[in-house]
């Protein structure tokens, strides 16, 4: 299929193309709000129409039995492993956010027509891996993924992709964040040119009281973007942090929108973006505080060091505010490595790449070392050093 | 032979020009003093002999144990042995001060082929250093120099270099900002370093630092360059009567 012809299509025609319902709300909004372009605000940085122009294999999507095993591990949208005593399993999405932002969230769900369902019971950590290994496909599965009230559930998000070529992958997580609840998602993604692309559309939830942590560390070059709408109710609080070092002809970030809903609601999102070769970052975020939204906190900051002249960063923190009982601030920066530090550190025998690797791991450390778990952070490390050095031949 | 030799230099910090046909050469296992104006060159000197971005050398040659080292990258001269302790030591955040020094250690010892140190091992070689310093632990495992004290960054100088054991040692005004305690301690640190064969060039504005670590010449650097040298009985008449009274020699 290509994505691209759905593009000024009607209801009837894209129903039959999708082979969907033509009364799918779903697709009702798809086509009311139009397949993203560049002259879509929220793809305005990205150049998503090279992807939705190539014509991709579609994959059978044949639930099979689900083994057990240490991990969640899904491969080419297909669950294969889950650990024992854990809720995974395939249903219908009931719960779709009927005013997402994202024309791409309802082509996910509208391909999609059954979810992976993860039901976090009680205080959980659980590793996702996802793999990748069909060239020129067009990979979509969606996840539903709810934890419980007063419980604290960790998710350990990676990504393997093996000699591909010209995947597409649209997936994306419909996310409940139960009431006093925490939930943690940690995600670390390295891309190479030419594997495979990504957009990744989620959509999040948070109760009263419900506490969420989104970090996601995304490395290494290649066409990725992730878009997210979360909503906060009382009390709920998120706390999201992007790190991006990017490399050769890279183009990822977040898109994102924050909804303070109810009142006493905080956020805080910091982006750190480190960008090499001739790359562009995309940080482009809106945090909403609504009418309802009273004594709010919202804060919301990017950093971007460029480490090549032909590097682009696009940081468009935003904030959008109706009410005045609130406290909030945003900022954004742009600039080089400092050559004073550089030059002391060589002055004591270091290596020039060693001192710039030196100098770009204490700017990415702030978001690292807030991954109290060892192990991972321990991943994320090496995996920003496979980037890097790769990046040095 | 020389350790270091510096011949008729000129050097330029952007269009300025500032050494000016600077002629000094230090000798192996002694101690050189240079003492001069506010402005006259002499932070501009040791950044010309460690390879600093900020100066380029228009003419003149340096040479270290007999090679020229100004086309050498600024790490490759530290590795060989040459070692700057900065006037003002710059801070980097979010840089582990141990982590740092461990890696320039290693970078060192792989260069000398020698094993690196691990960790454990790392840290035993620095407690003896620490103690005599009077640095506290936590100076350590805090990040390079953030928030650090001038004082408790010239320690953290004077650290670096006993680690390193370098061949060549260039303070530039290490006794600036420092009480009599750390004065001592830094001098200490100093003079375990001499072993008849280490080079020190010794920038200062005080004669007190020079009662520690005993000069074995003056020179007192002018308008970008070395106008006078003497022995140092120099630094008595240069407190009395100031660099007005030094005429240049012939
Ligand atoms: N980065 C720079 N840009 C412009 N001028 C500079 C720069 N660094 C030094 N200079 C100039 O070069 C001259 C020599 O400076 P230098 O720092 O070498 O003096 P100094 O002898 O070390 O003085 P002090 O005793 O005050 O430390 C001064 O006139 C100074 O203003
Ligand atoms: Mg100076």
């Amino acid at each position: 299929m290509k994505p691209i012809e759905l593009a000024n299509k009607s209801l009837t025609d894209a129903a039959t193309l999708l082979g969907v319902d033509s009364t799918s709300p779903a697709l009702e909004r798809l086509l009311a709000i139009g397949l993203p372009s560049k002259k879509s605000e929220e793809y305005r940085y990205f150049q998503v129409e090279k992807l939705l122009e190539e014509t991709y294999n579609t994959l059978e999507y044949v639930p099979h039995s689900i083994e057990e095993g240490e991990k969640i591990v899904i491969v080419d949208g297909i669950v294969t492993h889950a650990p024992k005593n854990m809720r995974v399993y395939y249903d219908q999405c009931q719960a779709m956010d009927m005013t997402h932002f994202d024309p791409m969230y309802y082509l996910g769900h509208l391909l999609s027509p059954h979810v992976i369902k993860i039901d976090l019971d009680g205080d959980t950590d659980v590793e996702v891996e996802h793999h990748y290994t069909k060239s020129n496909a067009l990979i979509n599965y969606r996840i539903v993924l709810s934890n419980q009230a007063n419980r604290h559930a960790t998710l350990f998000e990676s990504f393997h992709a093996d000699n591909i070529r010209d995947t597409l992958v649209l997936y994306g997580y419909d996310v409940f964040v139960s009431p006093d609840s925490t939930l943690r998602m940690l995600k670390n993604q390295k891309m190479d040119e030419n594997g495979y692309a990504m957009i990744a559309s989620h959509r999040l939830k948070l109760n009263q009281h419900a506490n969420a942590v989104l970090k996601s560390f995304d490395v290494g070059s290649g066409m990725g973007l992730q878009l997210f709408k979360a909503e906060l109710d009382t009390y709920a609080y998120i706390d999201a942090g992007h790190l991006l070092y990017l490399n050769k002809e890279a183009q990822r970030g977040t898109v994102s929108k924050i909804i303070h809903r109810g009142e006493h609601s905080t956020s805080q999102q910091e982006a750190k973006n480190i960008l090499d070769g001739h790359t562009r970052g995309i940080f482009d975020a809106l945090i909403k505080v609504e009418h309802s939204a009273k004594y709010t906190k919202a804060h919301q900051n990017s950093k971007a060091i460029l480490l090549n002249e032909e590097a682009y960063m696009a940081s468009k923190p935003q904030l959008e505010i109706y009410i005045d009982e609130l406290e909030a601030s945003h900022g954004s920066t742009t600039g080089q490595l400092d050559p004073k530090q550089l030059f002391y550190l060589r002055s004591r025998g270091i290596r020039e790449t060693e001192a710039r690797k030196m100098l770009v791991i204490a700017f990415a450390n702030t978001l690292i070392e807030q991954v109290k778990d060892h192990r991972q952070q321990e991943v994320i490390k090496a995996l920003f050093d496979e980037a890097y050095y790769g990046n040095e031949q | 032979m020389k350790t270091l030799e510096i011949e008729n230099v000129h050097a330029n910090i952007g269009e300025k020009e500032i050494l000016r046909g600077l002629n000094l050469a230090l000798e192996p296992g002694k101690v050189h003093a240079i003492m001069g104006p506010n402005g006259a060159g002499k932070s501009t000197l040791s950044k010309t002999i460690v390879g600093h971005y900020d100066v380029e050398v228009t003419e003149g040659d340096i040479r270290y144990k007999g090679k020229s080292i100004l086309d050498m990258e600024p790490e490759e001269r530290a590795l060989e042995g040459i070692f700057l302790s900065f006037q003002h030591p710059v801070e980097i955040p979010g840089v582990n001060n141990a982590y740092f020094l461990r890696m320039a250690v290693n970078a060192k010892r792989k260069h000398e082929g020698k094993e690196e140190l691990n960790a454990a091992e790392f840290l035993r070689e620095m407690k003896k250093y620490l103690e005599m310093l009077g640095m506290k632990a936590d100076m350590i495992s805090r990040s390079l120099n953030e928030g650090f004290s001038g004082g408790e960054k010239k320690r953290n100088e004077i650290l670096q270099m006993l680690m390193l054991q370098p061949d060549v040692i260039i303070l530039d005004e290490i006794d600036s900002g420092l009480d009599i305690d750390a004065l001592r301690a830094v001098s200490e640190g100093i003079n375990m370093m001499k072993d008849g064969k280490r080079s020190f060039l010794v920038i200062t504005h005080y004669s007190r630092i020079l009662d520690y670590i005993k000069p074995d010449y003056i020179h007192v650097l002018k308008e970008g360059r070395i106008i006078k040298t003497a022995g140092s009985e120099l630094v008595a008449q240069l407190e009395e009567e100031g660099y007005e009274s030094i005429e240049e020699e012939a």
